[in-house]
């Protein structure tokens, strides 16, 4: 799966669960940008999971600040 | 045994182990994982062992994190099993920024002295920064790296610590409360006396509230674990993603109790749709409890008018009142009849008068009446009795009150007096005696309560600190539940620097959002940015959160003037002695810049 792939499919569970409405590009940060508070940062972990079928690691989670790291995340749990 | 249990280890030791009822976890798949009551024993008399050869005494403090699931279990019942004290912690917010997370965690650690840390095998990978910054005396084990030894039965009495509940605050003014086992088992009685079995009615509860949260440990596996009941759990997050799976599992597994705080039933009704609910049939729900932050009107409402469809009977909407201090439960309405909102004077609430009831006045919930054992007491700032139908702070006397917060008896001295809590809540009582239900109006206490979670303001104030533009120290927070809203809004009060440029001043309300949001995980609802020395101090230059937002909703919270005689009779007219006295108090121009 290319990170274009998987940026639309975060993207979609970005307007699916979070009604995120605007831009979503990889340089947005995950709190300054896309106001995620600590609930909606649950409900985009549990999403993206379900949506890729892949299971983040707290250790990961933690240095994950923008779209991108995320991408890239998801990516490297794929193993593509 | 026949005696009556006095400490949570008779409960565990009188498990038959019944093959019809146990924890089941579900996944996110809705795939259950069924655990009978005797295996936890086994399990927690495993981990009993390996902490007593690993060298855990009797009194030691131990600190669970885990998330939900069957390790939680066998690590707090073990813990108890070698006398020693669980205090169960938080785990990672999922995506939440890691430094903050281990910094909270390595605070908590040292206020608990926690003597080992016990935690899940990916949580322990990341708390190691948090264990070196604490060092806990025997370390950091997952419970597969506890050693495999027969444990030895402890004596346990009814007066020893069995639990350490961290209520609000985790770095800045961690405030751990410290339950007995004599408090527990009281409270747990009590919330058993309100659902008993019958030969045609066992009860069962599903439960998405995380298991180091009071109203999930004490409010759901207590009472089922001494009533060797069944108990479904959620994993929080995964509630919190999709709020469907806790009404399609009390509905699939026929679950007759489910708590949840206020905001749990507002993400129900904004977050289900339709389809989710195909063939959930909600009427096996009697008793769904509202409690743990202020409850919303509209919110129940709501709830009704969307999931009575469903089969969801309003009269299972009970509003009730708890809190750490007192294990749990200190009031309950009713739990046969429909949840009670009643209108009430505006004029007279803010002149510290309850009980007139009006047509268009404020809507407030009633959360019923004491619980068995308890009693509620309204009092003055001084502690003496409110004459009948004023507006009192909560005190609260009863057999589940805390020994007091952990190690700290200064704080302990300030919150119990003469076997009574001052909750720091406000109320009244409708009619307007003792026998009346209480209503709760707001708060004396600086706590901000925000999803079920209390937070101390010191934190989010914290945040803001050193943003341009701002005068550092100069900042309040604070929470309440506006008329009409579906849950409490967070206002941030920042008072700005007299030389800001005008870019700057523009800037910060939203600079202020960002630095909270980062810092805390919360968003502010409101950046109220305000001109120097706005804000109300007590004489020694201390701010007055209550104050601030108590001048915040009269529209009184403006810059302070030069006092005239003139203007100190309007003041006095319009707010009475205690607003004057405060302006006289404060200081009129501004030392702090």
């Amino acid at each position: 799966m290319s990170d274009d792939a998987i940026l639309s499919g975060i993207a979609e569970v970005a307007h699916r669960h979070l009604d995120w409405q605007g831009p979503f590009t990889p340089e947005m940060r995950l709190v300054e940008d896309l106001r995620l508070d600590s609930v909606r940062m649950m409900t985009l972990a549990i999403e993206v999971e379900n949506r890729f079928r892949v299971l983040l690691d707290e250790a990961d989670e933690g240095r994950i600040e923008t779209v991108g790291d995320l991408v890239a995340i998801v990516r490297r749990k794929l193993g593509v | 045994m026949s005696e009556s249990p006095q400490t949570l280890i008779d409960y565990l030791e009188r498990i038959t182990g019944r093959p019809d009822a146990g924890l089941r976890f579900l996944d996110r798949g809705e795939k259950a994982h069924q655990v009978g009551w005797a295996e936890v024993r086994d399990r927690a008399r495993a981990v009993c062992g390996g902490l007593q050869e690993l060298g855990v005494q009797p009194g030691d403090r131990v600190a669970l994190v885990f998330p939900t699931g069957l390790d939680f279990f066998a690590a707090f019942f073990g813990t108890l099993l070698a006398g020693a004290v669980p205090a169960p912690l938080y785990p990672p917010v999922r995506l939440g920024r890691l430094d903050e997370y281990l910094r909270r965690t390595a605070r908590m650690l040292e206020v608990t002295k926690a003597a080992l840390v016990l935690a899940d095998a990916r949580v322990k990978r990341i708390l190691g920064e948090s264990v070196a910054l604490a060092r806990p005396r025997l370390g950091c084990r997952t419970l597969d790296e506890l050693p495999r030894v027969e444990g030895r039965p402890v004596t346990v009495a009814p007066s020893d610590l069995a639990l350490i509940q961290f209520s609000s605050g985790t770095t800045v003014d961690p405030k751990p409360v410290a339950l007995s086992h004599r408090a527990i088992v009281a409270q747990t009685e009590i919330l058993n006396g309100f659902w008993q079995d019958t030969d045609a009615l066992r009860h069962s509860c599903v439960s998405w509230l995380p298991l180091y949260h009071d109203m999930g440990l004490i409010g759901c596996v207590f009472p089922a674990l001494s009533r060797e009941a069944e108990l479904t759990l959620i994993g929080p997050e995964l509630f919190v993603a999709r709020p469907a799976l806790w009404l399609r599992a009390i509905s699939r597994y026929r679950a007759t109790i489910s708590p949840a705080p206020n905001f749990a039933y507002g993400l129900c009704v904004h977050r289900i749709a339709d389809a989710e609910m195909e063939g959930v049939d909600l009427s096996c729900w009697q008793t769904a409890l509202n409690g743990a932050e202020p409850v919303a009107p509209s919110v129940l409402r709501a709830f009704v008018d969307r999931f009575a469809v469903w089969g969801f009977r309003p009269e299972a909407l009970t509003p009730v009142y708890g809190l750490s201090e007192a294990a749990l439960a200190v009031t309950f309405s009713s739990i046969h009849e429909r949840f009670r909102c009643l209108r009430f004077d505006r004029d007279a609430l803010s002149r510290g008068v309850a009980a007139r009831e009006v047509a268009d006045g404020r809507e407030i919930v009633s959360v019923g009446r004491p619980v068995p054992g308890f009693r509620v007491s309204l009092r003055d700032e001084a502690g003496r009795v409110q004459p009948a139908g004023r507006i009192g702070r909560v005190w609260i006397q009863g057999p589940s009150l805390m020994d007091g917060y952990l190690d700290d008896p200064a704080t302990t001295a300030r919150a119990l007096c003469d076997g009574w809590l001052d909750t720091g809540d406000l109320g009244f009582f409708h009619p307007p005696d003792p026998t009346g239900e209480l209503f709760l109006t707001g708060r004396a206490k600086d706590v901000v309560i925000l999803r079920g979670r209390n937070h101390a303001p010191d934190e989010i104030e914290r945040a803001v600190d050193g943003l341009p533009g701002f005068r550092t120290g100069c900042a309040i927070a604070a929470s309440w539940l506006p008329e009409g809203a579906e849950g409490e809004l967070l206002v941030l009060f920042v008072e700005v620097s007299r030389t800001a440029p005008q870019s700057e001043l523009a800037a910060l309300p939203e600079r202020c959002r960002e630095a909270v949001l980062t810092a805390t995980g919360l968003a502010v609802d409101r950046v109220e940015a305000l001109a120097p020395g706005t804000l109300p101090r007590t004489s020694s230059g201390k701010l007055r959160r209550q104050e601030a937002l108590r001048l915040y909703l009269a529209g009184a919270l403006t810059p302070p003037q030069p006092v005239t005689p003139l203007r100190m009779a309007k003041a006095m007219a319009r707010s009475g002695i205690a607003y004057a006295r405060f302006r006289w108090s404060r200081p009129v121009d501004t030392p702090h810049e």
